[in-house]
């Protein structure tokens, strides 16, 4: 008889900077994902290198930021950085929050996969993971 | 309210109403709720107001102010328009001042008033050099991080007629250190200043930024609260922001209840440092959210003036009327403004705005149609002014204060609002107060909940937001937005540094951050000293934002409560 092999639960690091209180959408997000069976680490952070830390440590699918006050460009282009440096350049990366229509080129540019903005829902995001990881 | 003549005549009409709608509609419920999901009918009548008291709403002016702090409102004296604003350097948001005032921006009597946020990095405690700040210099605030940086943006104006709200928001104390000795150099004595800070270090409870730990949180607000009582008693000290629990997810009971109960563990904490109810309270104001519901927010808000007034009252024994009034600033709700067709927040803001008119604050800012994008340009900020101007000159609403008062519905939903919300404020009582509901998430989670609730809501389309999720359109899409000068982080980089180099006075400033830490130690030790008188010298000695936050976190802990 053929072995049933369950889909490995998709775990997500999910951060947004420790100094933007504007975290409702992405909490809201969280909670999605934790009810659509991802493993979910909500986290803050300092400078964007925590996460990409973070990421290695919990050995993460998905990692996603939320940026509801700018500065995401850069930030996009350290993580990706970082990520080829520690090896996990293969990881998926999302963002979402107030994402302005002009900078959208600059972040496909920098190979970040989803993009989120204002008006995306979370069941959006989910289905673009589920279609990707495990796939 | 009505005699028992009145009463059958009302109720014989009733009859005749209710057989009308059961003829129309039979027995089908309609299931209304208001956007807080309290539920209401469809018509109300004299049966709904009839058991109500009317020494609880009174005239304006009269205890318990449910209809407003004085006897008239707008026809003596307009609300103030409290503009939010602040990016870049100093200098930039002294453009915008000035663009403020020449687009009519006005404070009481001759007065002009500023409203100015200060960036994420002086409100964490940082200097602008500092690695730890993200990139967020100048942002969405302006970088306020030296004496010179006052210079910079208050140059040239009266500042005994200038009131400014320093919105350094848990470090606003460090904000008044440096308008104090600014004012001090400028020839103009402490006790003429004018104007806000923000003290709002509760506001942790909220979020799991990085901020001082609540018992630490509640020493520094009422120390800071007695010295100011006792040395600038003109100034406004407290800012009950219950604002941002409407924005975080609260309901409006959810806001009233919260807002009760931090002004409580707040006075609490006033008295333990040895104050009268009487010496401070009349300095809190509060700062609510005129959301898209409008009744129930305008209800919320005279709910919210009878409660906190019996309040004050009752359990306080506070006698000066004006510690029974809020002083109530406002702000139109962030959080209903959408990115897509963003003209239409136009719309929304100025039912917002009629709100607060409707409800009698005494402040309001009205957010710019792009704020759900970046911060506001020219145009946006002046079209949000020119709102307020509307709403003051042409609608007639300000003609007649609490227009509203003695509606069927306004005031059987102002009681039941008082209800909910004093059922909910003993729950949180209940499970120990305010600082205890921080300390372990209870108020976090029930606002997480709420909110959770509303988005669910719009994305199963029970609630629909014009544009997000029902009528949507790429008409409109592209807005311009407003960006902040790039150079700016490098300016304040270099410009801290060269003040570092060229500041002087190294001895006086070691003396005085070493005082700082002894007084700030005394104030943990039951207040036994006061840390600001500290904090000024601090600032005549020409310390940055961050040499003396430093000695603040190290005295009072730092960190996320969860």
């Amino acid at each position: 008889m053929e072995k049933q092999v369950s889909p490995k639960r998709i775990k997500v690091l999910l951060s947004k900077s420790r100094m933007d209180v504007h975290d409702r959408g992405v909490r809201y997000l969280a909670r999605c994902m934790l009810e659509s069976g991802m493993e979910v680490i909500l986290s803050r952070h300092g400078l964007i290198d925590e996460v990409a830390n973070a990421a290695l440590q919990e050995d993460v699918d998905v990692i996603g930021i939320s940026f509801s006050v700018g500065g995401h460009v850069a930030a996009s282009e350290r993580l990706r950085k970082l990520m080829q440096e520690k090896g996990i350049g293969d990881k998926l990366v999302i963002v979402g929050g107030i994402i302005p229509d002009d900078d959208i080129p600059a972040l496909k540019k920098l190979d970040i996969d989803g993009i989120f903005g204002a008006g995306s829902s979370a069941a959006e995001a989910i289905e673009f993971i589920n279609a990707r990881v495990n796939a | 309210m009505f005699d028992k003549k009145t009463m059958e005549q009302v109720e014989e009409l009733k009859r005749g109403f209710d057989a009308q709608m059961k003829k129309r509609y039979g027995d089908k419920p309609f299931d209304l709720k208001t956007d807080g999901g309290l539920p209401i009918k469809p018509v109300y009548g004299p049966e709904d107001v009839q058991d109500l008291d009317f020494k609880n709403i009174a005239y304006p002016g009269q205890y318990p102010f449910t209809r407003g702090i004085y006897p008239t409102m707008y026809q003596a004296q307009p609300w103030v328009m409290q503009q939010i604003h602040g990016h870049g350097t100093p200098e930039h948001c002294r453009e915008r001042m000035d663009y403020l005032a020449q687009l009519g921006l006005t404070g009481y009597g001759e007065m002009r008033s500023y409203n100015l946020v200060f960036d994420q990095v002086c409100k964490f405690g940082y200097d602008p050099d500092n690695p730890e700040n993200g990139d967020m210099v100048g942002l969405v605030g302006v970088n306020m991080s030296t004496l010179d940086d006052y210079d910079r943006l208050l140059n040239g104006l009266d500042l005994t007629k200038t009131s400014v709200v320093l919105n350094q928001g848990i470090h606003s104390m460090i904000a008044l250190a440096f308008y104090i000795v600014y004012g001090e150099e400028q020839g103009v004595p402490k006790e003429k200043l004018r104007g806000n800070t923000m003290n709002w270090l509760f506001k942790g409870w909220m979020s799991d930024l990085e901020m001082y730990p609540p018992d630490s949180a509640f020493m520094i607000m009422s120390n800071f609260i007695r010295w100011c009582s006792r040395n600038i008693p003109k100034w406004n000290t407290t800012n009950i922001v219950s604002y941002f629990a409407e924005e975080a997810g609260g309901t409006p009971v959810q806001e009233a209840a919260m807002a009760m109960a931090i002004s409580i563990e707040l006075t609490k904490a006033c008295i333990a440092a040895g104050l009268e109810p009487d010496e401070f309270l009349p300095r809190f104001g509060f700062q609510i959210a005129l959301g898209m519901d409008i009744f129930e927010h305008v209800s919320k808000i005279r709910a919210m003036r009878r409660m906190w007034a019996t309040i004050n009252k009752e359990r306080f024994g506070a006698k000066d009327k004006h510690s029974m009034q809020i002083r109530c600033h406002s702000q139109t709700s962030a959080v209903s403004l959408t990115a897509q067709q963003p003209y239409v927040n136009i719309i929304r803001s100025a039912y917002g705005a009629l709100v607060g008119v409707l409800s009698g604050v005494n402040g309001m800012t009205i957010n710019a149609y792009d704020e759900a994008l970046g911060i506001p340009t020219d145009e946006s900020l002046m079209l949000a002014i020119r709102t307020h101007q509307v709403a003051l000159y042409e609608t007639g609403v300000p003609n007649v204060t609490d227009p509203l008062a003695g509606s069927y519905y306004v005031e059987s939903l102002t009681e039941k609002i008082c209800q909910e919300a004093e059922k909910y404020l003993d729950k949180i009582e209940k499970l120990g107060g305010f600082k205890k509901c921080w300390e372990t998430g209870w108020l976090r989670e029930e606002l997480a909940n709420s909110s959770y609730e509303w988005r669910r809501r719009i994305d199963r389309g029970e609630k629909v937001v014009v544009g997000l999720n029902k009528h949507r359109s790429e008409v409109h899409r592209k807005t311009q937005i407003y960006k902040v000068d790039p150079e700016v982080k490098e300016t304040c980089i270099q410009r801290i540094k060269e003040y570092r180099a060229t500041r002087g006075k190294e001895k006086e400033r070691e003396q005085a951050l070493a005082a700082l830490k002894v007084a700030c130690q005394g104030v943990l030790d039951n207040h036994k000293a006061d840390f600001m008188p500290a904090l000024i010298d601090c600032a005549r000695a020409r310390s940055t934002v961050q040499e003396m936050c430093d000695v603040l976190k190290s005295i009072f802990g730092w960190g996320t409560v969860y």
